[in-house]
């Protein structure tokens, strides 16, 4: 090879490198690189007891590593003869958005890109079809007049079609009616965010950040720990309240007690007085059939 | 010789146009989202789990609160009841002492008359629908006395906020006293600015 017929192959080559290294740049944004534990980890069903403890020491070394922030991550497992539901009274809402802002602070949701499980839409007044609802109203003053407002989140579906679509089975419903995610097992394909009717299931397209400062600590596995870049998440009813006895934080911060979280079970529980005697007008898109443990009802 | 000559020109535009693709997409010249504004944190005020008033009851049993208000005999004669006025309509004129009081209990004004719910001759007690007298503290039963539906719910835990456990053998499952949330005088519970809506994620959602 003579001189000439180097540089120029050699021009050639090193631009082809160099569009190479360009198509591969947007590996640049990669950050969460996945541990060789991680990787290994096995799906959540067929976890022992000692792969659990050796799970949540990670997560707690990861999370303090990360927050320097040391947390209480546990796994809750669901209680003995309960079946949750939810139910929220549309006559008492009036659209103050506190409990979108309760459940970011309690499950950790990432602040920006902003992540939140609860959708309170405007509706207006004559009107339950969720497509007429508005997200983003801002006036001065709620509740408007002439409209009502929907807290829509995750309606925790008997039937539900997201843990029919996924692939793998990373997310399927317990015993006690909440539907949940591994989000050590999820491959971020979104076929439950398409599947899913209400628009429950959020997708992490970049990775979540929390403020130290509004981290709260403690946190479950399947629930509130810290989630990465690439995984689905979505409201769980606050598995490390609920099922420890406690209520929901949406329920705890509504200033109008328009939400009624119980057990369907007990005969007792204020759910059970609710859908026995007050006009329920059952449930979101009940003709798609998933069967949503999630009940609105009026007072008058 | 030409031939090569013409190869070599398309080889040399062929490496500038790939350096130039290169550089480009090094920079970020196209193709990638500008920066949106940062997401502001939320008011803590949002996070509050607070009630939208403090009740008689929680007054009375808060060490060092200020219960000045309910201290009726430091103007009024005891055992005295005192005279209402009445304007030309026949609405309440609330006496400058008590301006902080705006009336508006029921539509059309129509339970504004001060001792429904007062005692005339035992300021700092109440009396219910049916004459029974009850301790100021104790909200429920009078409101209750004509909103028995919502008294009934209320002790169901439905109405209004609960708060503790749902599973009452883990936790207590607390209730508030009515005027934890609506004031007695204006009960109609009252509008507030809500907290901030949902900011997307791509620059051209942020715009609609």
């Amino acid at each position: 090879m003579n001189r000439r017929n180097f540089l120029r192959s050699s021009a050639l080559a090193l631009s082809g490198v160099a569009a190479i290294a360009a198509a591969l740049e947007p590996l640049r944004d990669l950050t969460d690189y996945t541990s060789l534990q991680r990787f290994f980890q096995k799906h959540y069903k067929q976890l022992t007891p000692q792969d659990m403890e050796r799970i949540l020491a990670r997560i707690t070394t990861e999370v303090e590593k990360q927050y320097k922030i040391r947390p209480h991550v546990k796994d809750y497992k669901p209680m003995d003869g309960v079946e949750f539901v939810y139910c929220l009274n549309l006559t008492r809402c009036i659209g103050c958005r506190k409990c979108v802002h309760a459940c970011v602070q309690e499950n950790n949701l990432s602040r920006d890109p902003e992540m939140q499980y609860i959708r309170v839409l405007k509706m207006p007044h004559g009107s339950l079809n969720p497509e007429e609802g508005d997200a983003k109203y801002n006036p001065e003053m709620v509740p408007e007049k002439g409209f009502f407002y929907m807290p829509v989140s995750c309606q925790q579906c008997r039937n539900s079609a997201c843990s029919k679509v996924c692939p793998v089975k990373a997310t399927w419903t317990d015993s006690d009616g909440i539907t949940v995610i591994d989000y050590d097992w999820c491959i971020g394909c979104r076929y439950c965010e398409a599947a899913c009717p209400y628009f429950a299931r959020r997708f992490n397209w970049k990775k979540p950040e929390v403020p130290k400062e509004r981290l709260n600590p403690n946190m479950s596995y399947l629930g509130n720990r810290p989630r990465m870049q690439g995984v689905m998440e979505k409201c769980h009813w606050c598995v490390q309240r609920t099922r420890v006895g406690q209520m929901p934080a949406c329920h705890d911060v509504c200033p109008a007690g328009a939400r009624k979280f119980g057990n369907i079970l007990d005969p007792n529980s204020e759910v059970s007085y609710i859908l026995r005697n007050k006009r329920v007008f059952i449930q979101l898109k009940e003709e798609v059939g998933n069967n949503p443990r999630f009940y609105y009802y009026f007072d008058v | 010789m030409k031939q090569n000559a013409k190869t070599s020109l398309v080889l040399l535009a062929l490496v500038f146009v790939f350096l130039t693709l290169a550089t480009a997409f090094h920079l970020n010249l196209w193709g990638r989202q500008g920066p949106l504004p940062r997401i502001a944190l939320v008011d803590t005020n949002f996070l509050s789990t607070a009630t939208a008033r403090v009740s008689a009851a929680e007054l009375f049993s808060s060490p060092g609160a200020d219960t000045s208000d309910f201290d009726c005999y430091a103007c009024h004669e005891k055992g005295k009841a005192p005279t209402i006025r009445y304007d030309a309509a026949g609405t309440i004129i609330i006496p400058t002492e008590h301006k902080d009081i705006v009336m508006g209990h029921g539509t059309h004004g129509r339970n504004n008359n001060c001792f429904n719910c007062h005692n005339e001759t035992k300021l700092d007690t109440l009396q219910s629908r049916d004459g029974r007298e009850l301790n100021i503290t104790n909200s429920p039963s009078l409101c209750g006395s004509c909103h028995g539906p919502t008294f009934r719910d209320w002790e169901a835990g439905v109405h209004g906020r609960t708060g503790g456990y749902w599973n009452t053998k883990l936790g207590e499952m607390t209730f508030k006293a009515c005027t934890a949330c609506h004031d007695p005088h204006h009960p109609k519970f009252p509008g507030r600015k809500p907290a901030p809506g949902p900011n997307p994620l791509h620059p051209i959602a942020a715009k609609e």
